[in-house]
């Protein structure tokens, strides 16, 4: 394209964005704003985000069951936890137990421990309560909570996805080495934040 | 040059509008658009409608086979009783409800019988027919707009068991991606009955 000519689909766009009125919407208002808050919020904050990871990662290093049991349960557990976040009922030391959750799922990972799936899964439920506590208590205040409850809820799964596809290096003996280190970086992500809660480090 | 109409365009963009809430429904786009978009454009709808088509292509095509049909025709039925009964309380509950059961159902991979695939197909259809015509009837076109209504519940739910039946087929990890979006939905609708009935 000539600069000349370029010039002037440059105005003339500029100028359509420009002239763009308000358009009067629809009933359902802050879709797209609520989506996005939801969407954000899980990863975000570093700790929840590396815990989410670990539950895939471990999910895939124990196999099946683990590996579709853990990610369709959690998002069930979670929902009941940010109902309490809703209430407003009081859990102790919420934020506390989302590090406490990056430390012990990493160190499951780093250190490969296997479980039966009742105690695995009982283990990630109750931390499940605690992530779903930490965002739900933000719900109300969202501009649209269903859009971010969708949101958060999605953006969680696709982190417990994240996990999954990277615990899929556990074919190989190269890879498992990586998945335990993996494990290791956010157990440590795991201390560094549960240090900062309880003011070891400012 | 290019690089300087690329910043133009950019700062033009971020600064000049403002809030542009834009939704193609009230531009009077016609009552059969309206109708079809207004299911699609709620997420209120649109979700629960997803798990239902879901829930169908988990089940053998023979049993969903009658609910496909069921679904448009029963949403149909819902906006005409939303004209003839104005009013009825809960719907917007039954609605958010409709995620809990239909998402819940999906995370479990219920295979239901014929008759019980059918009966909470048409129940969750006549619910959400109702509260779509509720939202939007005033003044308008009513055979148009439910038309359109109806047209959207038949291409999502045909549309996503279809996805969802061939994405299961032959593929061992497709059956638990349908179920772990199940549970997703079960999840978002559990929090925001949470909300209605706690805070709002």
């Amino acid at each position: 394209m000539r600069p000349p000519a370029m010039l002037i689909h440059t105005v003339m766009l500029a100028l359509l964005f420009g002239v763009a009125t308000d358009v009067a919407a629809h009933a359902e208002a802050g879709v797209a704003g609520g989506l996005v808050s939801g969407f954000l919020h899980p990863i975000f904050g570093v700790d929840h985000m590396v815990a989410m990871v670990a539950v895939g990662l471990w999910g895939a290093q124990l196999g099946k069951p683990a590996i579709w049991v853990l990610p369709i349960t959690f998002p069930l557990v979670m929902a009941g936890g940010a109902v309490l976040g809703v209430a407003g009922v009081p859990l102790p030391a919420v934020e506390t137990g989302v590090s406490a959750s990056a430390l012990v799922l990493g160190a499951m990972v780093a250190l490969r421990v296997r479980p039966p799936l009742a105690l695995a899964s009982t283990l990630v439920a109750a931390f499940a309560v605690w992530h779903g506590y930490a965002h739900g208590a933000e719900l109300p205040q969202a501009v649209n909570p269903l859009a971010y409850g969708i949101g958060f809820v999605i953006s969680t799964g696709l982190l417990h996805l994240t996990g999954i596809v990277l615990g899929v290096l556990v074919r190989w003996p190269a890879g498992a080495g990586l998945v335990r280190a993996c494990g290791a970086g956010i157990a440590a992500t795991g201390v560094y934040f549960l240090a900062l809660n309880l003011g070891v480090l400012a | 040059m290019k690089a300087l109409s690329v910043v133009t365009v950019a700062v033009a963009m971020f600064i000049l509008p403002g809030s542009a809430a834009a939704h193609l429904v009230s531009t009077r786009f016609g009552e059969l658009y309206s109708g079809m978009l207004h299911p699609v454009t709620t997420l209120q709808h649109l979700v629960p409608w997803l798990a239902l088509g879901l829930l169908c292509g988990l089940q053998t095509p023979r049993t969903a086979r009658w609910a496909l049909l069921a679904f448009p025709l029963a949403v149909l039925a819902g906006t005409g009783l939303a004209g003839l009964v104005p009013g009825l309380p809960h719907v917007d509950t039954a609605n958010i409800l409709s995620f809990v059961v239909v998402g819940g159902a999906v995370a479990l991979a219920l295979r239901l019988p014929a008759p019980a695939l059918l009966g909470l197909v048409v129940l969750v259809a006549l619910s959400h027919g109702y509260a779509n015509a509720a939202a939007e009837f005033r003044g308008r076109d009513w055979a148009l707009y439910a038309t359109g209504v109806g047209l959207a519940a038949y291409l999502v739910i045909t549309l996503v068991a279809g996805s969802a039946h061939a994405l299961m087929t032959g593929r061992p990890w497709g059956s638990i991606a349908v179920r772990a979006v199940g549970s997703w939905i079960a999840a978002a609708g559990a929090m925001f009955l949470g909300f209605l009935h706690l805070v709002a």
